[in-house]
């Protein structure tokens, strides 16, 4: 186990690196000028060459990513083009809100969509069933944005129980915190509800079948234990990769998420420096991402093992 | 009941009164106020966005700055004198100024911050060209020597578009102008909270208690900036949906760009006030690059002038409210002194597509394509670019519609190179009327060939009007010569105003002292 971390752990490297490249190439060949927004639009060409050339944008392909990588080796993000700020503290900034996003939205997903997910299963064919499965098709089908604004409109507008935005670190008092997060996360976990239930329910029907699940019925076990004890850990495996996918949705979704509920997380930083080529701090954001990915799926790797333990690396 | 028991319910019940009393008072110390866009940075000079310049208002304080009837008064200066051959201004500080750091404002920190906005500034290299020296004489006196006149000194010293001409320690000062500064002390109203700054999502600003208010009320960028609130706290809400609940719920108290769209919404809450902005507004511009065929043919400029009807950009831009855009057949911003509508019959007579058409083919148009760049991300740019996709159709132009961000927009028009080798033709944009008060901070109207701005209009006869605008002693002779600008600038179709607009700003009952203005004005607003 210990090897096999460590061969994962230094996996990350290349994939890092490969990220890193094809994020910089990208950022490279798409159009627009961090130069050309600072300069304004007042601006002569001549002033917007000089500002290039002040922040190095001149410069060949090859030496900006050699020195970009230089610095991103020895630690250091580099410095937005537009706040003169390190990126690396712009991150620092933005990572509390999104990383509450996500935890409360995953809690709350995991949750609401496993007990949903083994209820349809159960009750496979009837109403209940059904009316689960419309749901879920709901929660896939509807836009996140959609979603975001319904419920700030009839939670914060109509009825004033929660805040229409904004954000409130932990710090501050959890209650106040859990406030301005439930609905973001309420809507971000839409999809995400929707997506991990039907594959609980699908992975549920599968087990239910197994000759362990008739053998535990016939010896007397009640419906509970069968459902949530033998049947739900054996059809763990599938839930839990999903939910390990489901990561990319989250980053993906919390972009939009963050925008409707004017959040101060990574997904507004991310699209704020890409309208504005802020282009360190978008390397420095999709390098992070990256790096929580392939951290993610390592985490859910090692997390097969203790649902399955015929699963030995 | 035991007495301890009653004593700590009394005090409950007690505290449990005085708490919404206390946060009251807490709350009308603090303005929450959402502004138009992220606050990016808050350099005056090297930041050219309005926002930037909204903030560097609080923070920093200018010598000069415009009032309502766009005069320049004086502001950090206490007095100034000109030569009788107009090449010598003498300017005296006001005492007790201060920075923020508790340092004395000194007339070399004045230099040293002109120096530096000069090279960055349109009318600032307008008077670095003509600059002999500029020097302080003593802690509070400074000398600005000319080689020639330039009468329009005080209103470049005034002027509120970005780049601000604002004053910051000499030390802060001799950052190259082309690079940010990192330390943002002035001597304005407020104070900057550099510590809670989170870009794109909050900027606060402190009311900075050793301000030297001038006794005068508050007029625009001039007269007394007395604030009267402990802390304005700017909250980026980049939704604009979501800024509109939120000033309903009372999440916020001031709303700097609200839309269009939105207003009627807002006009619904008995909480909310609704009111125009700015009452110089904004001008829609249709810009052509007059290097490259089809507009470096003036008939093909002007068989589009033809055909622009200024009411269909507008309503694209502001939707059917009327109330909110007014046909403007000029160069300059209407309601102001120098406003006129000479030769502007171009564009406010009935729209000939046959005409247009006719010019066309005279010209030898022969369906070229033209590249037009369209900011999709942008309602205003967008909404223009599809008027003019639309006439242009009509009218027998072979458009290339290029939907595109700003960003790539404000990169591409930039170039020179041919449209078919990554160039352009056209791109719509807009500037705000306060910028085009005069020929001076309006940087579309010059036509200085290579040096011009982006389209890079050549007409040296314009430029030598604009030139004799500069040196007209008075208002009179300005009118005369701005009617001659605005003939000539039809006729040789420098660019295409679309039409004159207006944006609504909106605030919570309760707040009070909001003024209609080209910039928010914070001096002088109360909550209650």
């Amino acid at each position: 186990m210990g090897t096999y971390f460590l061969r994962r752990v230094l996996a990350t490297i290349p994939v890092m690196a490969i990220v890193a490249l094809f994020v910089f190439s990208l950022l490279y060949i798409a159009p627009g000028d961090p130069a050309a927004v600072i300069a304004g639009d007042q601006a002569s060409p001549e002033q917007i060459a000089h500002i290039r050339a002040s922040l190095g944008l001149d410069r060949p392909f090859i030496v900006r990513f050699g020195d970009w990588l230089w610095h991103v080796v020895h630690g250091d993000l580099g410095t937005s083009i537009f706040t003169n700020l390190p990126v690396s503290h712009m991150i620092a900034q933005r990572i509390e809100p999104t990383l509450s996003l996500m935890i409360v939205t995953l809690i709350l997903s995991l949750v609401i969509a496993i007990p949903m997910g083994v209820i349809a299963a159960w009750t496979q064919g009837k109403w209940q069933d059904r009316l689960i499965m419309v749901f879920a098709v709901l929660g896939f089908s509807t836009p996140v944005f959609v979603i975001g604004y319904v419920l700030a409109f009839v939670f914060a507008l109509q009825l004033r129980w929660l805040p229409v935005q904004g954000f409130v670190p932990i710090e501050q008092g959890f209650w106040p915190f859990l406030r301005t997060l439930v609905l973001p996360a309420f809507t971000l976990g839409g999809i995400y509800i929707a997506l991990i239930a039907r594959i609980t329910r699908a992975s549920m029907l599968d087990v239910l079948s197994q000759d362990y699940v008739r053998t535990a019925r016939a010896k007397g076990l009640g419906e509970r234990p069968v459902l949530f004890v033998h049947a739900l850990k054996n059809a763990a495996v599938p839930i839990v990769t999903v939910v390990g996918l489901g990561v990319a949705l989250l980053i993906g979704g919390a972009v939009v998420t963050e925008s409707v509920f004017a959040i101060p997380g990574l997904g507004r930083l991310t699209v704020d420096a890409i309208l504005r080529r802020d282009y360190p701090v978008i390397q420095g954001v999709v390098l992070l991402f990256s790096f929580v990915y392939v951290l993610v799926n390592l985490v859910i790797d090692l997390l097969y093992t203790v649902f399955d333990p015929r699963i030995r690396y | 009941m035991r007495r301890r028991d009653f004593l700590t319910s009394s005090l409950a019940a007690a505290t449990s009164l005085a708490a919404p009393a206390i946060a009251r008072g807490a709350e009308a110390r603090v303005l929450r106020f959402v502004p138009q866009a992220n606050l990016p940075n808050l350099d005056p000079v090297w930041g050219t966005q309005y926002v930037v310049r909204n903030a560097s208002l609080l923070v920093f304080d200018t010598l000069f700055g415009l009032d309502a009837s766009l005069t320049p008064r004086p502001q950090m200066c206490e007095s100034f004198e000109t030569s009788s051959d107009g090449l010598t201004w003498r300017f005296r500080l006001r005492p007790g100024l201060t920075f923020h750091d508790g340092t004395r404002v000194l007339a070399r920190d004045a230099t040293a911050s002109l120096g530096r906005w000069m090279a960055r500034d349109t009318m600032g290299q307008l008077i670095r060209a003509r600059l002999d020296a500029m020097a302080a004489s003593d802690d509070r006196t400074f000398e600005i020597r000319l080689k020639t006149p330039f009468p329009k000194l005080l209103f470049a010293l005034a002027k509120g578009n970005p780049n601000l001409p604002a004053i910051m320690p000499e030390r802060i000062a001799q950052t190259d102008p082309f690079k940010q500064i990192s330390e943002f002390i002035g001597s304005g109203p407020m104070t900057f909270q550099k510590d809670e700054w989170v870009p794109g999502s909050r900027a606060v600003f402190a009311r900075f208690n050793g301000y030297a208010a001038r006794d005068e009320p508050g007029n625009w960028m001039a007269g007394g900036k007395r604030i009267y609130f402990d802390r304005v706290e700017w909250q980026i809400i980049p939704d604009a949906a979501t800024a509109a609940a939120a000033l309903q719920s009372g999440e916020v108290d001031w709303w700097e760009t609200p839309l269009p769209d939105l207003v009627p919404l807002l006009r619904q809450n008995e909480d909310v006030r609704v009111d125009i902005a700015d009452p110089l507004g904004n001008v829609g511009i249709l810009r052509m690059n007059h290097l490259y065929p089809p507009f470096n043919d003036v008939r093909l400029r002007r068989a589009l002038q033809m055909v622009v009807n200024q009411p269909d950009y507008m309503r694209a831009i502001v939707g059917n409210d009327d109330a909110l855009w007014k046909p403007m057949p000029s160069f300059i911003t209407p309601g102001t002194p120098l406003y006129t509508e000479a030769g502007g019959e171009a564009l406010s007579g009935p729209r000939d597509f046959a005409a247009a058409k006719k010019l066309l083919a005279e010209a030898g148009y022969g369906g070229e394509k033209v590249v037009m760049l369209v900011a999709t991300d942008l309602i205003i740019t967008k909404g223009q670019g599809d008027v003019s996709a639309d006439v242009m159709a009509k009218a027998g132009f072979n458009v290339d519609y290029v939907a595109t961000d700003w960003g790539t927009v404000g990169a591409r028009r930039a170039k020179k190179d041919p449209p078919s080798q990554g160039g352009w033709n056209m791109f719509h944009t807009w500037l705000a009327g306060v910028d085009c008060i005069n020929p001076a901070p309006n940087i579309a109207i010059h036509t200085t060939g290579p040096k011009a701005w982006f389209g890079w209009p050549d007409n040296p006869a314009i430029e030598a009007m604009i030139g004799d605008w500069y040196a007209a002693p008075d208002l009179a002779s300005e009118k005369q010569q701005i009617e001659k600008i605005n003939r000539a600038s039809m006729e040789f179709v420098t660019f295409i105003p679309t039409g004159f607009f207006y944006g609504y700003q909106a605030w919570r009952r309760g707040v009070e002292g909001i003024v209609k203005a080209p910039f928010p004005v914070f001096w002088d607003v109360k909550k209650a």
